[in-house]
């Protein structure tokens, strides 16, 4: 284990008040992924929360050395499954690219979320997905929006100065911020706006003279034939002063520069507590203390989640249930949960229920992301949740229909009477006994809304 | 049968509501709630896409250059439905007629903007976002999304659900809905907002684990709330099977139902968006632009009757407006190509009904195109700040007129 000895940030350990028990692991698997089913639930009861939580962090780890590796997807060590799962992923997320559908690109990515030995490093790539927001409304390139996708899968949880060179110096973000339209002597401030303002430093770090400045830099950066390129004859190669910094910077000095920066880490801490905290949970000096750990670990990504998933604040009751679901979570828990992932539901109908529910993958509303919490839940996305369960109570996410069947599920576990049954499916998905009710019944309460 | 199943859908959220009275008035057609800083008021714009050719809309029958540059579409005057004694509109347009008659038309002649561009792309660009300039201009927001982010600024915190702005349709959202920090969704018909299950009394979070939390409560209330509105809808539906308001059933007419719909179920989205394509009329023009023209007419007044039935027609504004005109002499295939200013429609009873800005002259072309009269960023500036309460900054043209496009 790396933790560092943080006072803010415990590590959770089982005690007689607070044991490790299923409502534990159910919030773990909700948060780290998109939820388990009973047979994963009640291995990782069993296996008590350090191997629990390491479990999920070496599969992620696993993956990113293979990533690293060059050879992209999951870890053939897992299972045969897993080596399976990686080919078909391939191959569906190509077809998507060739057939220059981004409905099927949407669909490569609910396969991967459904189907993925490691839901962190797929809930870590949607987060970043938000983090650096961008919409194939102006790319208008799969295989743009899909690039983009995989370097945030390979950085997910790696080193965020990797991730964010990796990213920017990319085609996508390049024209979603019209990099091609920021030339020596007519700057075209977008790029550099967002770069400080949305991906690094936050309002407030900066002045409008670091923006155009910054804007001066990066001219030069463009895309041609739909790849990056820096282009010598656009680059104003003139003195910059740049955060305090004066020099002849380009576009990789702006980024050493900004990743030196202290306000950063805090940005980044921020938006990890977004991601696996509720409301009001974390406390400034939590913040504060996450930041500096993140920047005496070099922003290493992966550290800063462990110490996330291993806290007793993770783990606390003001945590547990404190959330919103985004729709992807709401909609592909269940899912899990149930067991219908064999046969397959139809992923080009979640991506369009995505889009329903308010989250439309590859298209963030703006540059700000999806704003998330509370602001999921609308008139239209409610209605839109409750048809969704609907339609996966009466089995029309798949084709042919394929209703789920709880019966069979808690025979297996032993639940013979309609109410051990009822008991079975509101624990498992919900993380608790006391909604009574059918599935449908139980997945249109209030409650599993949260998590 | 019908009435039955009205009288049951009511008895049943009288059910679900009792104890909120807010939300029930809050869904209740006619509700005066609204959202500080914009007044309640609702914006429709509907995007005539291709370039409408103004000239056979409001027709300058009187101006000798009409007869000279259209001899095949030209459009014999007493078929006109006359406005004054120099113009008159389509024979198609009579809903629109019928609505300048009850004075809740306002036509601005020969709106466009300095230089203008032939090419679809960049004037719709540039309409959207209000950003004159060539294609490599940039332009990442629209000018409904500006406005609306202002608007969110002065209310922050505000806590309004629905969202900022409601493209109806399947088309992508268009730029003018794009903004920084402002929600934009897309409706492709009111089926996203009905409860596919009838709505039986829910479960409300007391029932479960975390009773006093503010977020449950947050979304039990909600919850409860969507209810009600799918409730609220499904009634406005079944009225409208009734024939209370009769809407064309055409795309248009169907998207302006869907609005009209939405609007009267309490929705707080201040800016709806419909597109009408079908105006790049290159060839035989005459059929197409007649039943184009007929269309939007009737889709409008339609739209405008149903809200005034309603009682809260004094809360909407409809705006439509097209990329640019078309050139003023015909082509050889009995069409017109692509030219430059052209009349934007604004419907509601407190807009300034009749003719707005000077009628451009047929006889005074630059490079045998319009001369615009009225530069289109001051009538959005009017309209932000008139209509939707929201200050606009918009580069100001030069030689810029006044206009008034509100009743005082």
């Amino acid at each position: 284990m790396k933790v560092a000895n943080l006072a803010e940030w415990k590590p959770y350990e089982p005690t007689e008040s607070r044991p490790w028990d299923l409502r534990l692991v159910h919030h773990l698997h909700r948060r780290a992924g998109f939820g388990a089913n009973w047979g994963e639930l009640q291995r990782d009861i069993d296996a008590g929360p350090q191997d629990a939580v390491s479990r999920i962090l070496t599969v992620a780890n696993l993956t990113k050395s293979f990533g690293d590796a060059g050879i992209g997807g999951e870890p053939k060590a897992l299972t045969n499954s897993a080596t399976d799962f990686d080919s078909l992923q391939q191959l569906i997320g190509d077809a998507a690219v060739s057939s220059g559908d981004i409905n099927r690109l949407k669909a490569w990515w609910f396969y991967r979320m459904l189907y993925c030995g490691d839901p962190l490093t797929e809930r870590m790539t949607l987060m970043w997905h938000n983090h650096f927001a961008t919409s194939n409304l102006k790319v208008a390139n799969v295989a743009m929006m899909k690039r983009q996708n995989d370097l945030m899968r390979q950085h997910a949880l790696g080193k965020f100065g990797d991730l964010l060179r990796a990213v920017i110096k990319d085609a996508a973000m390049m024209v979603w911020l019209d990099a091609n339209a920021n030339r020596k002597g007519k700057p075209n401030e977008n790029l550099a706006r967002e770069l400080m303002e949305l991906f690094t430093l936050g309002v407030g770090h900066y002045s409008e003279t670091d923006v155009k400045e910054v804007a001066r830099a990066l001219t030069g950066w463009t895309v041609r034939g739909g790849d990056f390129e820096h282009v010598m004859a656009y680059h104003d190669g003139g003195t910059k002063q740049i955060l305090g910094e004066q020099g002849s910077f380009d576009g990789d000095d702006v980024l050493d520069i900004l990743l030196k920066q202290e306000p950063l880490a805090r940005r980044i801490a921020m938006r990890l507590c977004e991601a696996f905290f509720g409301e009001a949970v974390i406390t400034d000096d939590a913040l504060d203390e996450l930041a500096g750990g993140l920047r005496d670990h070099d922003l290493d990504i992966g550290w800063a989640v462990e110490t996330i998933l291993r806290s007793e604040t993770f783990f606390s009751d003001t945590n547990i249930g404190n959330r919103v679901h985004d729709p992807i979570q709401f909609m592909i828990g269940p899912l899990r949960a149930l067991e219908m992932l064999d046969p397959p539901p139809s992923t080009l109908l979640l991506a369009e229920w995505a889009s329903k529910l308010g989250q439309d993958l590859f298209y963030p509303p703006n540059v700000f992301g999806w704003p998330g919490g509370r602001s999921w839940l609308t008139t239209r996305t409610m209605i839109g949740r409750a048809n969704y369960v609907s339609a996966l109570c009466r089995g029309e996410l798949h084709r042919p229909n394929h209703p789920p069947d709880i019966e069979a599920l808690a025979i297996k576990q032993g639940c013979s009477t309609p109410a051990d049954q009822s008991k079975l499916a509101s624990t498992l998905l919900l993380g608790h006994e006391n909604a009574p009710g059918d599935i449908e019944a139980i997945l249109r309460r209030p409650a599993s809304q949260l998590g | 049968m019908k009435t039955n199943r009205r009288r049951f859908l009511d008895q049943s959220s009288t059910v679900v509501l009792g104890a909120m009275t807010s939300l029930v008035s809050r869904a209740v057609v006619a509700d005066d709630r609204s959202l500080p800083g914009q007044n309640g008021k609702i914006l429709v714009v509907i995007q005539m896409s291709g370039g409408n050719d103004g000239i056979n809309t409001i027709v300058p029958y009187a101006d000798e250059g009409y007869a000279k540059h259209r001899k095949k579409l030209r459009l014999s005057t007493d078929r006109l439905l006359k406005i004054d004694e120099s113009v008159g509109f389509h024979p198609s347009m009579r809903s629109a007629a019928d609505l300048l008659e009850q004075g809740k038309l306002g036509i601005v002649q020969g709106v466009g903007y300095p230089n203008p561009s032939r090419s679809h792309d960049t004037s719709m660009a540039i309409w959207h976002s209000a950003q004159v300039g060539g294609e490599e201009t940039l332009r990442s927001h629209g000018w409904l999304g500006k406005a609306m982010d202002t608007t969110r600024e002065a209310v922050i915190g505000g806590g309004a659900k629905d969202p900022d702005m409601i493209l109806v349709g399947d088309e992508s959202p268009p730029l003018a809905i794009q903004s920084r920090r402002s929600t934009a969704v897309t409706l492709s018909s009111l089926s996203d907002l009905r409860l596919r299950r009838p709505a039986v009394a829910q479960p409300t979070i007391q029932n479960d684990q975390t009773p006093n939390s503010s977020l449950a409560r947050f979304v039990d209330q909600t919850m409860q709330n969507a209810i009600t509105t799918a409730s609220v809808l499904e009634q406005n539906i079944e009225d409208r099977i009734d024939g209370s308001a009769k809407f064309p059933s055409t795309r248009l007419g169907q998207r302006m139902q869907t609005i009209s719909t939405m609007v009267k179920s309490g929705f707080q989205t201040p800016i709806y968006y419909a597109i009408h394509s079908g105006y790049d009329t290159h060839a035989a023009q005459l059929p197409s632009h007649a039943r184009l023209l007929r269309e939007f007419s009737d889709a409008v007044k339609a739209f405008m009757d149903d809200v005034e039935a309603a009682g809260i027609s004094d809360r909407i504004c409809v705006m439509g407006f097209s990329e640019f005109g078309r050139r003023v002499t015909e082509n050889g295939s009995e069409g017109t190509d692509h030219g430059t200013a052209g009349p934007v429609f604004l419907a509601g009873s407190q807009v300034r009904s009749g003719l707005i800005g000077s009628t451009p002259k047929l006889s005074d072309l630059v490079d045998g195109d319009l001369q615009m009269t009225t530069d289109f960023r001051n009538m959005y500036q009017e309209v932000a700040q008139k209509w939707l309460g929201t200050a606009l900054k918009l580069p100001v043209p030069r030689q810029s007129l006044p206009i008034s496009l509100f009743d005082a």
